[in-house]
């Protein structure tokens, strides 16, 4: 019996340093540990070994099971492990899973670069209806009824019984109504969805937005207009974009100015983008018609103020390079992608 | 409008002055030169020649073989026209000429002419028709001069072209301007020249005026001023080469030698003209007045018969009337080639009656877009006089003595005092009252110290613009030059806290566009089908550019689609789209402006696969629970907590349709779309789409979130299975469980919804994890139990739910 559990030992310790896979793991265990395995049968012998020998060999057997069993179970673990290390290594060239990627409209983009330039110097943001009164987009605006500056802005006329509505054709309106709303000093911007009755091609749409500008307080000069554009055109073109103001009309400003910055794609030497002229127009602006504050409620004699207003699509089609103002409408995803 | 920078030159001495410098100075004061053209440029390489052989082309029956006599010179050229001739005088263009209409070309692009071969024979230049030199609309035959037209000149000369053209883009105020005149002004104040105006001196020969004709003023509110000569005994012909290139070259049509010299002054000076056959006119006396309640009708020269209303002034004479004052004339006194005595209107109207009539009628011209900005009312004599020389000059005729001049007062300059302090502050300037004296003096407006502080300003009559204190310092600016006053910004940097309260848009704009969401701008105008297919309450144009855009949105939805359907044309199949934009419904309460009600809108758009392009997931298709993830996510990071879906019938717009509710608001809608709606659009693959009314949404997210103590005790999530009938609502068991786990409730989220095989036919299982908490200690077993057992008797009470199995 001695000699059996020795030839068994050395047996199982031999073959335990062989196992290299699980499954020469799960056969060692099914040869010497399971039920009917090697060392079970040796156990089973014991019942016919001398009653006085028994307990010495009983715990030989004991022994040489726990042995084996602690020394499987490391061999087992280590075997595991190098399996599950194998079996983890993957392909890393494999690309990630794709996802919808979102963005914002070029337009709003390039609204959003307006805004911060104005909030940045102290600029709220207010905000008015799209169908106007007579009242508020022209009358008060200084556009008397009858008068020739109402051609200015080709109108489209909303149906109703009640009274003379419009789309409003600028952004302007929402300055009377800010005006009225609060006492001065105020200082605004206003971006919103202005409407004019032209027929649709590559550089006109029926509507567009606008970013309007207004601000009144004591002793505002044009000298402050033109400083304010000054600065929001150099942080908006570039610090070394070159300004030209060009007098001009508009019935709610006084004196009034259209504003060019030099073409920044030829450089101001001439080219179709600028129509050889070497300049781009990009806003207009002026002093506050007096009339206008009589209308507010204004005291003309207490405080002067400037307003400007820009087109969001004039300064996306400049900015990005495009050429026709309809691409910004037909929301192909090939184009929005680009921005 | 056309300017000639020859006429120019009649008023301001140009010696040395380029186009470029005329046009750059202009601009930069306020006078916008769009473009200047130089006639000697554009016909560089044109001639006259003369016809002297036209022989049949031996290919070609339509083509002749011309010998063309240049001066000396002879030329070979195949010609086309069915109207050349030997013999003619024509307009010859040399090779290397740039040709400025292709008569060939739909667009009539300009080409340069070439050395060419025309079916084996050669041809050395073009004889050209009246389109392809840009003189004219004619396209039919080749131009043909007078036979006296000088061999060899070059066409501009010839033409009197050698001249150049400017494109002035006047603002509506600047009604002075309307003439070359009035740009000759701005010119001698911009170059610093003298404006010279001669005066005219007319050999008056006939009898008195006022026994020939008569004027009476009825409407003098209408008619300030009405002045007129009577020029006998003239003939009435073709206008001289010089007076019809003057005209033409500016875009106007030559007519005969008397409407050509009225509107020759007219462009010189700026006062319309009318000249009336007196023989035409009953009783030969000029009434100015309102119409009779009888005079409904009248018929103007251009043939068209036109209504008229009462508060229209009219030109009448005994009888009838004759001209729409200001507007145009009538049939019944028109100049006519028999006619031999004349009457000259010269006179002055209100701009707003003419600006009435004007638009009433939908008939604008020379005369009324003049009138209706105003023309000095000291102008009426100085261009009759004008008229009245040019007239006698090209159509003989004796002049009669005298002028009459109905006017309803005297025109003086005005008077208005200009602080030189006030000037300072709106400009931002340190100008002294000598400098800003200076600048006004160049535009005629006449200075006087009042005190050393005060100007009084004496504006002249032809600046009807300028009435206040205020217009006089822009034209100080205008003059001293923007570009002289220095730029400031002193603004404060002080936020105007009252216009911080934007709404959410901005905001969640960059939400969604995280999100995966691709934002899109659609056109607000719509197809009134459109429009009414989502309600009846929608907004009308009452004069749309055309009837696909004759109303206002009233869903976002249309706009989604068109963009749909336009990038499924480009073969892309996937999409998320959103857009923050306003719809416009008529309400029965009445809003801001009118009773428009216009909501700011968010609406979102998926279709396609929810998972593109993915390696190892199976491509599932967007469905109503994607929509619903996308608003809920949209609902939690707004912070709203408190929100339902309602499912509804809408078998029109929406399949699967739900209502959602935020506070119990009803806020928006959102389901698949449907076939029908689909099918306007040709889309053929499954839209889900919501619309959220951002009005009410933000309004709620202002707050700012107080902080909250973190819990100090455990939270026990517990899992519950119940079987239950298939058409039991998923929804209604969420709402029971969370009912009665009541202020132990911290959350609740479905993990497995299953039918089929182990659950009997007819039921579903469906397991919940709910989440339980309190904040006053740690919850026990106890606590937990007695929630099962709650949550089996009344689940199973109110749906006959049976719990399946419980771990936790
Ligand atoms: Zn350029």
């Amino acid at each position: 019996m001695l000699g059996e559990i020795e030839k068994l030992k050395a047996e199982a310790t031999a073959s335990l340093n062989q196992i290299r896979t699980s499954d020469d793991a799960e056969n060692f265990r099914l040869k010497y540990l399971s039920r009917k395995g090697s060392l079970a049968q040796l156990f089973e012998k014991l019942k016919d070994v001398p009653k006085d020998e028994k307990p010495a060999i009983g715990k030989l057997l004991n022994e040489l099971r726990n042995a084996l069993e602690s020394e499987f179970e490391s061999v087992r673990k280590k075997v595991e492990a190098e399996k599950s290390r194998q079996s983890s290594k993957v392909d890393l060239s494999i690309p990630g899973r794709r996802r919808y990627v979102g963005r914002k409209h070029p337009l709003t983009q390039t609204a959003d670069e307006i805004k911060r330039i104005f909030i940045s110097i102290g600029f709220g943001i207010a905000d008015g209806p799209e169908i106007e009164d007579d009242y508020h987009n022209f009358e008060a605006l200084n556009f008397p009824p009858d008068h020739p500056a109402r051609d200015m802005q080709d109108t489209f006329f909303v149906k109703s019984e009640t009274g003379k509505y419009v789309l409003r054709t600028h952004t302007s309106p929402v300055q009377i109504r800010v005006m009225e709303n609060n006492k001065p000093p105020v200082r605004v911007i206003i971006p919103g969805r202005v409407y004019r009755n032209e027929a649709v091609s590559a550089r006109s749409y029926c509507l567009f937005h606008q970013v309007e500008g207004l601000y009144v307080d004591k002793n505002v000069s044009l000298a402050e207009l033109k400083g304010t554009i000054s600065f929001f055109a150099k942080e908006f073109f570039g610090s070394d974009v070159k300004l030209r103001f060009r007098p001009s009309y508009f019935p709610f400003t006084e004196p009034s100015a259209e504003v060019d910055v030099s073409c920044f794609i030829c450089g101001g030497k001439g080219c179709r983008i600028c129509k050889y002229s070497g300049w781009l127009e990009v806003l207009g602006c002026g002093m506050v018609d007096p009339n206008v504050y009589k209308f507010v409620g204004y005291d003309e004699n207490e405080v002067s103020g400037y307003a400007f207003g820009m087109g969001i699509e004039r300064l996306a089609l400049l900015r990005y390079g495009i050429d026709d103002i309809r691409l910004f409408f037909e929301n192909d995803l090939r184009f929005l992608n680009q921005f | 409008m056309k300017i000639s920078r020859n006429w120019l030159e009649q008023f301001v001495d140009l010696t040395g002055i380029s186009d470029q410098d005329i046009a750059s100075r202009l601009t930069m004061l306020g006078i916008e030169i769009e473009s200047f053209e130089n006639f000697s440029e554009k016909y560089k390489g044109f001639v006259v020649g003369s016809v002297l052989e036209a022989e049949k082309h031996p290919k070609a029956d339509k083509l002749r073989l011309c010998k063309v006599d240049i001066g000396g010179e002879i030329k070979s050229i195949i010609c086309g026209a069915p109207n050349v001739a030997v013999g003619q005088r024509v307009p010859v263009g040399l090779i290397g000429a740039l040709v400025p209409h292709d008569q060939h070309d739909p667009e009539g692009k300009p080409f340069k002419l070439t050395r060419a071969k025309i079916r084996g024979v050669e041809s050395e230049g073009m004889i050209c028709s009246a389109y392809e030199l840009d003189l004219g609309d004619d396209k039919d035959g080749i131009m043909v001069f007078e036979a006296a037209a000088p061999l060899g000149k070059s066409l501009a000369e010839y033409l009197e072209l050698n001249d150049t053209i400017l494109e002035v883009s006047l603002t509506p105020n600047r009604a002075d301007c309307l003439s070359h005149l009035g740009i000759a002004r701005e010119i001698s104040s911009a170059f610093s020249k003298k404006l010279a105006i001669k005066k005219q001196s007319l050999s008056e020969s006939g009898d008195s005026i006022t026994g020939i004709a008569k004027v009476e003023v009825i409407a003098p509110d209408l008619c300030p001023r009405y002045s007129a000569r009577v020029i006998k005994g003239i003939k009435v012909g073709t206008s001289p080469q010089w007076l019809k290139n003057a005209v033409e070259k500016v875009g106007m049509r030559s007519i005969n030698n008397v409407v050509d010299a009225t509107n020759y002054v007219m462009l010189e000076l700026g006062q319309p003209l009318h000249a009336f056959d007196l023989s035409l006119i009953k009783g030969k006396k000029i009434i100015v007045r309102r119409p009779l309640n009888s005079e409904t009708k009248f018929t103007t020269l251009d043939g068209k018969e036109r209504t008229i209303g009462p508060d229209m002034l009219m030109i009448c004479d005994k009888e009838k009337i004759v001209a729409i004052a200001g507007v145009m004339g009538g049939m019944n006194s028109e100049i006519n080639s028999e006619t031999a005595d004349v009457l000259i209107e010269s006179a002055n109207f209100s701009p707003s009656s003419i600006r009435k009539t004007s638009k009433t009628l939908g008939l604008s011209t020379e005369a009324s877009y003049r009138f209706e900005r105003g023309v000095d009312p000291n102008l009426t004599l100085a261009a009759l006089d004008r008229v009245t020389q040019i007239i006698t000059e090209t159509a003989g005729g004796k002049i009669a003595n005298g002028v009459i001049d109905a006017a309803a007062k005297k025109f003086a300059p005005q008077k208005i005092e200009l602080r030189v302090e006030q000037v300072n502050r709106l400009l931002g300037t340190r100008l002294a009252a000598g400098e800003i004296k200076r600048q006004l003096d160049s535009i005629e407006i006449r200075c006087e110290k009042k005190s050393e502080t005060v100007l009084t300003c004496s504006v002249p009559t032809f600046r009807g613009d300028i009435e206040r204190e205020v217009d006089l310092i822009e034209e100080v600016a205008r003059v001293y030059g923007y570009e002289k006053i220095e730029d400031s910004l002193q603004t404060k940097l002080a936020f105007d806290t009252r216009f911080n309260e934007t709404d959410a848009t901005d905001e969640l704009k960059d939400f969604l566009a995280g999100a995966g969401f691709t934002e899109i701008v659609t056109n607000s105008l719509q197809l009134t089908n459109v429009a009414s297919f989502h309600t009846d309450n929608f907004v009308t144009i009452a004069n749309p550019i055309s009837e696909d855009m004759a109303a206002m949105r009233t869903s976002l939805l249309p706009g989604a689609l068109q963009t749909i359907k336009l990038n499924l044309s480009h073969g892309l199949k996937n999409m998320k789209l959103f857009e923050i934009g306003r719809k416009y419904l008529l309400s029965d309460k009445s809003q801001t402006v009118g009773n428009f009600s216009e909501r700011n809108t968010i609406s979102l758009s998926i279709t396609g696969s929810a998972d593109p392009l993915s390696y190892d997931r199976k491509e599932s298709e967007f469905d109503i629970f994607d929509l619903k993830s996308e608003i809920e996510r949209l609902l939690r990071h707004l912070k709203l907590d408190n929100w339902d879906f309602i499912s509804y019938d809408n078998d029109k717009e929406y399949k699967q349709s739900l209502k959602l509710f935020v506070n119990g608001i009803e806020v928006g809608i959102a389901g698949r779309v449907s076939e029908m709606a689909l099918e306007n659009f040709s889309i053929e693959q499954s839209v889900y789409f919501a619309e959220i009314d951002l009005s009410e949404i933000a309004s709620t997210k202002k707050k700012i979130n107080r902080y909250q103590p973190l819990p100090k005790f455990p939270f026990a999530s517990i899992d519950l299975a119940f079987i239950v009938n298939l058409d039991t609502p998923v929804g209604s068991l969420m709402k029971s469980l969370k009912s009665i786990a009541g202020n132990l409730f911290r959350d609740i989220s479905v993990f497995d919804i299953y039918f089929g095989e182990g659950i009997p036919e007819g039921k579903k299982s469906v397991a919940f994890s709910v989440v339980l908490g309190s904040d006053e200690r740690t919850l026990n077993d106890g606590d937990i139990a007695r929630f099962i057992d709650n949550a089996e008797s009344k689940l199973g009470k109110e749906f006959s739910a049976v719990l399946r199995k419980q771990k936790s």
